[in-house]
């Protein structure tokens, strides 16, 4: 039928009568091209807040996955130029590619900053959005965040990443303490200060974290920062805390004897039930799906440790991965899809994978870049924190859900490990 | 007599005539040798660097399907197909209506032409219509010019599709209901005569990707005759989705 329209229009004796119609679909989705212009700072107060504030919108931006922000080495606009649409030679950014525009101006009245950030549409050469905000001058880094976050909700409808929190493990010299920070690693608050501390498990408002304190591995959690107290001890080893999405639950792995088990208690500690029961293995590394139903974790019942999904009342265990022999760390994804966790390949290189929970398709997210492990959501979905040797330490990353734009975190060098991510 | 011998000895100098030509062979060589020189220094190529790494080639062949138990490696994304000119079909020479025997050695002498038998055969032949072959679903005035025309469209859609970015910045429940409408109008050489976003999607940057995409996609290949005058004054129109 196509066929006899397509002649009938291309013939010239009917063409006259009627337009040819292309239809194409599935668009190629790419970051979007953007140019930052360097902040203008009103006043000298400003100008020594404008380095910080600059720096922190770039990463945002840079990192979040949405964006490719161009090279301010390649502008052609004069560094003077207005940030009103009227003011703005367009044609000059859209010679270098840009399709948006952000341009920034910082003013300080005594110990605050003020910023005003504008977004423009290039090609239409107009003012998309426009947002005011104030933060102390020690504090620019939120205040760069903050607006980032509204040009990602103008753009996505949703929150964006930069005001949300990280934890991780760090090696300290007397052994390994708990830190809680913004996205980007800055603003870092140590929570422990003694013994070993690891595998930190974000809460609202708190983080708890298996701690060597009382010489048993046991769960603490500290609330605002506060001294940790005792959250959960059983057996002989307390590990892998995971709160449900409801914050509801607490999912942990409980080492007892020669087996580790999975127990999911209320998320103060008490009720602790024992939902998995595996003589002599190991159930480990528990993760929530979505909607608090289901949890994803580690066990070696198959003789490798393989990834399995089940009731959160241990009902219905599945297995999910069948590709590999060491599969570990699951973290089920917000939008809840997918699963990421680590493997070790036939290389013997430790790297990132998906796997989507419904087919089973199991995607690499990293490779040939030394050891990516311990992988982590962002609250929406979108991107995931994790572990890489690629620099030489074990450093803190970040790339989109789908394994692009991998770009390190601008911490200082450091043994990072375990982190996770909330809101 | 004596003298008559020495003055044959080979021992004796005398005179030769055999120097000036020698003396000029040298000269000789040595200026077509120095010219030689000269010239290749004239018309040398390009300096080459000696310093410079030299490129390793290896050949590999295609090795067997990956074992279904490893883990994935990275899926690379496969390279852009190189842009193709617009395939403008040269017709094949016709042969020749009738072609000319050439007489073997065993060849019987061709029986002599009935001049009336041939005069009633084109009358009968005049008389009935001849069957043809081909597509019993086919054009019956041929179509040639509608798979010429697919091809051209096929070819244009292609390399719109290629320029087809969009930002990563809308929300994916918007996406699927993206959908827009754009006409373009091409000149007889493939140029872009003009793009109107003619049933816009209500989104902004879905509908500048969609124009831009045209835009980057030209020029095009130019058009088919039979094609250029529609597509210069009617234009073709696209129609964009975001997915699937």
């Amino acid at each position: 039928m196509s066929r006899l329209l397509l002649a009938a229009l291309c013939l010239p004796s009917v063409a006259v009568a009627q337009q040819t119609v292309i239809e194409i679909n599935q668009a190629n989705f790419r970051p979007m091209p953007l140019a930052i212009a360097a902040p203008m700072a009103q006043d000298d107060a400003a100008k020594k807040a404008a380095a910080e504030f600059d720096s922190a919108l770039l990463y945002d931006f840079s990192a979040c996955g949405l964006f490719q922000v161009l090279d301010r080495k390649g502008y052609l606009a004069d560094p003077k130029e207005g940030v009103t649409a009227g003011s703005i030679a367009f044609n000059r950014w859209s010679d270098i590619g840009a399709e948006s525009l952000v341009k920034t101006q910082l003013s300080a009245d005594g110990d605050t900053v003020r910023a005003d950030l504008r977004l423009f549409a290039v090609g239409a050469g107009r003012e998309e959005l426009k947002v005011s905000d104030s933060a102390p001058a020690g504090n620019v880094r939120r205040l760069a965040h903050k607006l980032a976050n509204a040009v990602y909700r103008f753009y996505t409808r949703e929150t964006g990443p930069f005001e949300t929190r990280i934890a991780y493990s760090r090696k300290s010299a007397q052994g390994r303490d708990i830190y809680v920070a913004d996205w980007d690693g800055k603003n870092a608050q140590r929570i422990t200060n003694e013994g070993v501390n690891v595998l930190p498990a974000l809460l609202p408002g708190g983080v708890a974290f298996t701690s060597y304190r009382q010489k048993k591995p046991f769960l603490f959690v500290s609330r605002g920062g506060g001294e940790p107290t005792l959250l959960l001890a059983r057996g002989s080893m307390v590990t892998g805390a995971a709160f449900s999405p409801d914050g509801k639950k607490l999912a942990v792995s409980v080492s007892e004897g020669e087996n580790a088990e999975i127990y999911v208690a209320n998320a103060d500690g008490s009720d602790a039930k024992k939902v998995t029961d595996t003589r002599f293995f190991l159930n480990t590394s528990p993760t929530w799906s979505p909607d608090s139903k289901k949890l994803a974790f580690v066990s070696n019942r198959a003789g490798t440790p393989q990834i399995y999904v089940m009731g959160a009342d241990g009902s219905g265990v599945k297995r999910l991965t069948f590709q590999g022999n060491y599969n570990t760390t699951p973290a089920w994804s917000p939008r809840g899809d997918v699963i990421a966790f680590t493997a070790r390949d036939e290389r013997n290189a430790f790297d990132l994978f998906t796997i989507n929970v419904e087919t089973g398709k199991i995607v690499r997210l990293t490779q040939d870049a030394k050891n990516n492990e311990e992988p982590a959501f962002s609250p929406s979905g979108r991107l995931i924190l994790f572990t890489s040797t690629r620099t030489g330490t074990r450093q803190l990353h970040v790339m989109t859900a789908d394994g692009n734009n991998q770009v390190a975190l601008p911490t200082d060098k450091g043994d990072f490990a375990t982190p996770d991510w909330a809101e | 007599m004596e003298a008559q011998a020495s003055s044959y000895s080979l021992l004796r100098p005398r005179p030769s005539g055999l120097l000036p030509f020698v003396l000029l062979s040298i000269v000789g060589h040595v200026l077509l040798t120095a010219g030689g020189l000269a010239l290749s220094w004239v018309f040398a190529g390009p300096k080459v660097d000696l310093e410079q790494k030299p490129i390793k080639a290896s050949l590999v062949r295609l090795g067997k399907k990956r074992d279904e138990k490893l883990l994935p490696r990275k899926e690379e994304p496969p390279p852009p197909p190189p842009p193709r000119a617009a395939e403008v079909p040269v017709p094949a020479p016709a042969p020749p209506d009738k072609a000319v025997k050439i007489p073997s050695k065993d060849a019987k002498p061709e029986k002599p032409v009935d001049a009336k038998k041939t005069l009633f055969d084109a009358f009968s032949k005049a008389g009935r219509q001849e069957e043809l072959e081909g597509d019993p679903e086919g054009d019956p005035n041929g179509d040639s010019a509608v798979q010429e025309g697919e091809r051209y469209f096929g070819l244009l859609k292609s390399v719109v599709q290629r320029n087809y970015d969009v930002s990563d910045t809308i929300p994916e429940a918007e996406r699927r209901t993206l959908k827009a409408e754009v006409a373009l109008y091409i000149g007889a050489g493939g140029e872009l005569i003009d793009v109107k976003l003619s049933k816009p999607s209500g989104n902004d940057l879905f509908d500048s990707a969609v124009v831009g995409a045209v835009k980057k996609a030209s020029p095009f290949a130019p058009p088919p005759p039979h094609l250029a005058e529609s597509l210069k004054k009617q234009g073709v129109a696209i129609v964009f989705r975001a997915t699937n």
